[in-house]
């Protein structure tokens, strides 16, 4: 994929790999994401990733979800050669050390304490998903399920993770910035013509059963309030009522003119923070409502003010103004999102991973479609207890 | 068919030598208020801030600048917050307010083709806000309940520790409000706040974005109603310690939160951006000493970073990471063994070009797009410097030697001058 924007004096490399926690074995989560660690570790024919690149003046990071791993690199554009052979060369082959394993499952093993146990409330996720998917492999969060399975990770296991999954027809690369198509191409023919496809083979993985009854766990710790997490199961990112979900869920908490803002937070003041958000997953995601509870306000009954909203919005409808809000509010988002070119270079190989490489321009259109039937007939079928898991996080004292 | 690709072969790359900067303009409206504007990037959206007075130097009670900031949004003499929330979101705007301890800003994001319809609730926010009763108890106990809940972050109290203890409590740098400041705040007080540093009056106002005649004229039609705000800047008071230790115990955590830095000099300083180079090169980027000694050697944690801040009146330096309870003392042996290596050994040619060209790449990303443009131009109006300060940098980067280098390390990071902050199990 290539944009060229004349504006800019960068240029990003943006690799995405179709790969991602849910391709992990059930007793060895979180490897996706400490591959990715690895892969900054040196490569066949470089010693040290990093520091080429920042002689050059560039900068790399990556991040793992539970669908893809991506890589991008940010470099002066006179200097983009320089992004292309790191990248190539890293696709190639990897230099597999064991020093570098163990250092990065250490820093990774830090990461998980600082980011999910060292938190108040940063373990809720841990404790989710595992309720809410029962064999989809979105039970477990990318980070892992548990410190043990990092741990675990033989140098072996890297080799066969690399073999399987990186190679150039896993692979997505988009270059967004200061560059000719004539010379993108030029440089992609370069370094990438001479590595060798692979046979990918997946895994199947189990499809979760649709959920039939509602599911409810409470568990209590050291922190000062009661939180509550309430997320049911929705569509894919690709099925047609996706718009129409991520609709009902701004109309409904997102941001301050939002229902439950108006109404649970300053109308009846039973939350301090309320809000609302899709995971947004290629698989089957989920809508979470999630919020903190006002100290004092029993749970149970800002659990009830949550669902008489949603019944309220089932029975009585949406008004056309309010439709419109959410419409042109996804308009700001998507044009906002659209700024600077790393932005850019990651939504195009988002968008090809999707398969609908078309979305990068025509997104606007696809929220301007959704009517306010479709907006109710989406609640009634997935904001309901039956397909909602709750948990309740409360305070110890 | 092409040659066999060599891939040992570094691919050629040129130096960083010529960077263009974007350059904000400005224009004085006949209210005499700086308009500043930056016209970039690709996308029809803009971006406005009214740069006002309202920050925490100058209240005279904890939690009051904080508050008036966020309250700006509940309600004004013509429109309810409920109003003024769901019309800006109906143009699928965003409307923020942000609180510093020199200042405060007035943020409205939109498309291009509304901002003609945003900005007189702008205007109607800064001049008639009520601060409605019920609308400041919400606040109060929810920024309450907020605290609350960031105060159990070992990261969160190390920040505020360590800058109460270089600073000092009395310094508008070192200041910090506690669960119990939010209950004594009262309408009056807001109100007050309001009439003194924001009603009808701002320090300057910065676009960005697409910005066109258009959208200048609509600004100045709209914002020539203000005055401009030309309060007396209050002296500061100072008392923060020198080579302080301070251990916090947070009994219940697994990590150390790890603060260790001084008082040091701000923008106005020539050393400053040559501290910046120092900086960058001791833990400023992911191929620090730091960073590569204690998590890509060591695997000590996550990640280490120092950084350098400048205040309008002062100025911090500071290294901040967060490592296992264990191995917290070997991290922090190691944090100060990295510092005394800076001030007893020359930097080695190619750590030091290697950390040159970042430092000039990180400078372009830092002015890639009209909202990074803005925020760049944002420092040189509030120091009153022109673009000559950005360009000196440059050079700056690239003339530096080790040897002034290895002065600067002497002169400001003697071990006897920092501090070191820990929250975590004892």
């Amino acid at each position: 994929m290539h944009h060229e924007d004349t504006s800019s004096q960068l240029c990003v490399l943006n690799t995405l790999y179709r790969v991602g926690s849910k391709d992990e074995n059930p007793d060895h989560t979180g490897f996706a994401h400490l591959f990715e660690h690895l892969m900054f570790g040196g490569s066949i024919n470089i010693k040290e990733f990093d520091s080429e690149l920042q002689k050059v003046g560039g900068e790399s990071n990556a991040f793992t979800s539970n669908d893809i791993t991506n890589y991008y690199v940010t470099l002066p554009a006179n200097n983009v050669e320089t992004g292309f052979w790191l990248e190539s060369d890293r696709m190639l082959s990897l230099n597999f050390s064991q020093e570098s394993l163990d250092v990065q499952k250490s820093v990774v093993i830090e990461e998980f304490k600082e980011r999910y146990l060292n938190q108040p409330y940063g373990d809720i996720w841990l404790k989710l998903l595992p309720l809410v998917y029962k064999v989809h492999p979105y039970r477990w969060p990318t980070i892992g399920k548990e410190i043990s399975h990092i741990d675990n990770s033989t140098l072996e296991d890297v080799k066969a993770f690399f073999k399987r999954f990186y190679c150039p027809n896993n692979a997505i690369l988009s270059v967004v910035g200061n560059i000719t198509f004539a010379k993108t191409k030029e440089l992609v023919e370069k370094w990438y013509n001479d590595i060798p496809s692979k046979n990918i083979i997946r895994e199947p993985f189990s499809q979760e059963p649709k959920q039939i009854s509602s599911q409810k766990e409470t568990f209590t710790a050291n922190v000062p309030l009661d939180v509550i997490v309430k997320a049911y199961h929705c569509c894919k990112r690709m099925h047609k009522d996706y718009y129409t979900t991520d609709l009902l869920c701004d109309i409904l908490g997102t941001g301050r003119s939002s229902r439950l803002y108006n109404s649970l937070v300053k109308g009846k003041q039973l939350f301090s923070e309320l809000d609302c958000y899709l995971t947004g997953d290629i698989e089957t995601g989920l809508f979470i409502i999630e919020g903190k509870a006002i100290s004092g306000v029993n749970i149970n009954e800002a659990e009830a003010a949550i669902i008489d909203e949603i019944e309220r919005l089932i029975n009585k409808g949406i008004s056309i103004d309010e439709l419109q809000k959410v419409k042109n509010k996804a308009e700001t988002n998507i044009k906002f999102n659209d700024l600077g070119v790393l932005n850019k270079a990651m939504k195009l190989a988002y968008c090809e991973v999707l398969g609908e490489i078309n979305l990068m321009n025509t997104e606007v259109d696809q929220y301007t479609l959704v009517k306010n039937s479709d907006i109710v007939s989406i609640a009634k079928e997935i904001l309901n207890e039956n397909n909602c898991s709750t948990i309740y996080y409360l305070s110890k004292k | 068919m092409n040659a066999v690709l060599n891939r040992l072969l570094v691919p050629s790359s040129k130096e960083l030598n010529n960077i263009k900067i974007i350059e904000g303009q400005t224009i004085t409206l006949s209210n005499n208020i700086d308009l500043h504007y930056i016209n970039a990037g690709t996308s029809e959206v803009l971006k406005l801030d009214l740069v006002c007075d309202g920050g925490i130097r100058n209240q005279t009670q904890n939690c009051i600048a904080t508050a008036t900031a966020a309250m700006l949004r509940e309600g004004t003499k013509n429109k309810s917050a409920e109003q003024i929330a769901e019309e800006l979101d109906f143009y699928g705007s965003y409307f923020q307010t942000h609180c510093t301890a020199d200042d405060s800003t007035i943020t409205l994001f939109c498309l291009k083709k509304h901002f003609a319809s945003c900005i007189p609730y702008i205007l109607d926010v800064i001049n008639d806000s009520v601060f409605p009763e019920n609308e400041l108890n919400i606040y109060k106990k929810n920024g309450q309940q907020r605290l609350m809940v960031n105060k159990q972050r070992n990261s969160f109290l190390v920040r505020r520790l360590f800058y109460s203890s270089v600073f000092g409590e009395k310094s508008p740098y070192g200041t910090f409000s506690e669960p119990e400041d939010y209950d004594n705040i009262s309408r009056e007080n807001v109100a007050n706040f309001f009439k003194y540093h924001y009603k009808n009056k701002v320090k300057y106002l910065l676009l960005s974005g697409s910005v066109d005649d258009s959208v200048i004229k609509a600004s100045e039609s709209v914002f020539k109603r203000l005055g401009k705000n030309i309060l007396e800047k209050k002296g500061l008071l100072s008392n923060g310690k020198i080579h302080d230790k301070f251990f916090f115990d947070n009994k219940d955590t697994v990590q150390s939160a790890i603060r260790i830095g001084r008082r040091i000099v701000n923008r106005t300083h020539p050393d400053f951006r040559k501290l910046q180079i120092l900086n960058m090169i001791l833990g400023g980027y992911f191929g620090s000493r730091l960073m590569k000694n204690l998590r890509e050697e060591k695997g000590l944690t996550y990640g280490i970073y120092s950084g350098m801040e400048s205040y309008i009146d002062d100025g911090c330096f500071f290294i901040e990471t967060e490592i296992n309870n264990e191995l917290r003392n070997q991290g922090i042996k190691e944090i100060y063994h990295e510092i005394s290596l800076l001030r007893n050994e020359l930097i080695g040619d190619s750590e030091l070009n290697l950390a040159k060209n970042y430092l000039l790449g990180s400078f372009l990303r830092s002015i890639d797009g009209p909202f990074s443009l803005a925020d760049r131009h944002k420092i040189l109006v509030d120091f009153g410097f022109g673009y000559d300060y950005y360009y000196e940098f440059i050079n700056m980067i690239n003339q530096i030697k080790s040897v002034e280098l290895r002065d600067l390390a002497n002169q400001y990071l003697k071990e006897k001058d920092l501090s070191e902050i820990i929250v975590g199990k004892r």
